[in-house]
């Protein structure tokens, strides 16, 4: 009996060593760990050198041509490929906003993520990468010395003094304000690409300048209205249905990506103080920029300075049975806490120093900022984060490269939940940063280092 | 003009500014600031047997009009430049700046 026991023992600690070996071997070649998925451009060429992926991938990509989610399943062989590429770097892969092969990649993501997903889901994954870099770096290169007067007239200085943005701002307004003789109207198709190249090729301490300046005249929200010139890329003659337009958008694979990828950072959640995701306005941000350019364009839909609301060109109205799904698309962008929080952070990040009273609060919670010190104009966006119970995670820029041109005693001190969060299936608070990931893995070896002495104990016992 | 060029000894070569719209001149309104970028300096150096002879024969008489020196001028201009005015109007300049000088 006490023998019968000790087997079984012995049986289920050698189960969980294997399990362990297992999990370590998946993370092991390449050197790639979830930490830093692999592009699909590079997944795919790696498939394609493994005879048995290489093959289950052509044939998930007949199985998915021209037939929905359900045949798929259906079909053995299909369901068989589709398991078998689960397994594969394809499965895990994501993609880089502006990266070279940016859409070949995405057709890449989507030719086995549509198979994987019900198309005709609410909210999609995105297929980019998360954002892993911090607002405060893109404030601490800007000048405080700025006009009171006017942010956006100051946005566009900038701009204009820097060759690159001044080019490539330059492209888009020429184009989007060229009228084509015959038809009496811009190259709406053309605009959207140039304005693309802008967001894209251009550092976002220029572009976000110029989308999310502060304002406190009418003048300025003009002008802040009219940086990506919207007579040529926003505005229409009618405005279609919005969930029209979002079908249209996800029959492009870009804009498809964006538009799942805005989904997944400015996600209104009240889990968070800031109601953004894992309290990331730079994600959030930087995803909203991404939809710049493509059919569902967002921008603010009037000058008025006193509340924000941003919007597509696209309305509810003949909606029928789909109002609800319409409505619930609309509000992510018109009454969106997590896109608004995330806008008037950008601007008092930037003109805390400049300016004592602020124009504009967050609407959820106004911040305390009676005692602002220097350094805290300097760590942006937390202008808000001194009445947080969350205890403060401090980094030292310097620490994390060599391109931040700043001296040691800048210490950014973030509330713990603003150091981007990955995705990962255990969600323990461990788990809420990259730097905590490390001994959580480390822990992980150390038991399995443990359990392998305890087996060897017991087997040296028999 | 003589004596000012007397004093400013460097050759030719391109010079930036920063203006605003308005001041540029052109009846444009606006507040934005543009760079712009100009070619100045003597062009002594870059005499050629052409300018020299054409001084001479300007000094013998012999000839009554002509420039007897070169001129430091650009030689390719900038990208188109654009800008919003005060009214929500935008504009596209070519040709306002100087890309690269030279003695022509």
């Amino acid at each position: 009996m006490i023998f019968a026991n000790i087997l079984c023992i012995l049986l289920f600690v050698e189960e969980i060593l294997h399990s362990l070996a297992g999990h370590s071997s998946l993370s092991g070649p390449g050197g790639h760990d979830w930490r830093t998925p692999v592009d699909c451009v590079k997944a795919n060429e790696q498939c394609g050198a493994d005879s048995t992926c290489s093959s289950r991938y052509r044939t998930l990509r007949q199985c998915l041509a021209g037939k929905d989610r359900n045949t798929l399943l259906t079909n053995k062989e299909c369901q068989a490929a589709l398991e078998v590429l689960q397994e594969s770097p394809l499965y895990g892969c994501r993609c880089k906003r502006g990266m070279k092969k940016e859409l070949q990649c995405l057709q890449i993501y989507w030719s086995i993520h549509l198979g994987l997903t019900d198309g005709e889901e609410f909210y999609e994954a995105s297929p980019y990468e998360p954002v892993t870099f911090r607002l405060a770096s893109i404030v601490s290169v800007m000048d405080l010395n700025s006009s009171k007067e006017n942010h956006c007239l100051d946005a566009a200085k900038a701009c204009n003094l820097d060759e690159n943005c001044m080019n490539l701002r330059s492209q888009y307004i020429s184009t989007c304000t060229r009228l084509v003789t015959s038809t009496d109207s811009c190259n709406r198709r053309k605009c959207h690409k140039a304005l693309r190249q802008f967001f894209d090729r251009i550092p976002s301490e220029y572009t976000y300048r110029l989308l999310f300046c502060s304002c406190r005249t009418e003048a300025c929200a003009q002008r802040r209205r009219q940086t990506i010139v919207p007579s040529c890329s926003y505005e229409d003659k009618e405005k279609l249905n919005c969930l029209v337009l979002r079908r249209l958008c996800r029959y492009d694979h870009l804009c498809r990506s964006r538009l799942a990828d805005f989904h997944k950072n400015c996600q209104m959640t009240f889990q968070t103080r800031t109601q953004c995701p894992n309290d990331n306005y730079q994600a959030c941000l930087s995803s909203y920029s991404g939809l710049i350019g493509f059919d569902i364009t967002p921008n603010y839909i009037d000058a008025n300075i006193s509340s924000i609301t941003i919007s597509p060109w696209c309305t509810c109205k003949g909606s029928g049975n789909g109002e609800e799904d319409c409505e619930r698309f609309l509000k992510d962008f018109r009454e969106n806490r997590c896109l608004k929080n995330a806008i008037q952070a950008f601007d008092n990040g930037i003109y805390v120093n400049v300016s004592p009273k602020k124009p504009s609060v967050p609407e959820t919670e106004p911040p305390n900022n009676s005692q602002k010190t220097q350094e805290s104009t300097k760590a942006t966006i937390d202008s808000n984060s001194d009445n947080v119970s969350v205890p403060p995670t401090c980094i030292n820029i310097q620490e994390k490269g060599p391109k931040f041109n700043m001296s040691k005693e800048h210490i950014f001190c973030l509330p713990q939940t603003d150091i981007p969060m990955l995705p990962s299936d255990h969600s323990g608070q461990e788990s809420n940063s990259p730097f905590n990931e490390k001994s959580h893995s480390n822990r992980i070896h150390s038991t399995s280092a443990l359990l392998a002495i305890s087996f060897l104990t017991l087997k040296l016992v028999l | 003009g003589r004596a000012k060029r007397a004093r400013s000894q460097k050759p030719c070569s391109l010079k930036e500014l920063e203006v605003t719209v308005t001041d540029l001149g052109l009846g444009y309104e606006s507040e934005e600031t543009v760079l712009f970028k100009y070619c100045t300096g003597t062009c002594e150096a870059a005499a050629k047997h052409y300018d020299k002879t054409l001084k001479n024969m300007r000094k013998n008489k012999m000839i009554k009009r002509g420039k007897d020196r070169p001129c430091c001028r650009p030689l390719s201009y900038d990208d188109d430049v654009s800008f919003l005015d005060n009214y929500h109007e935008y504009h596209t300049l070519k040709e306002l700046s100087a890309k690269e000088c030279g003695c022509v």
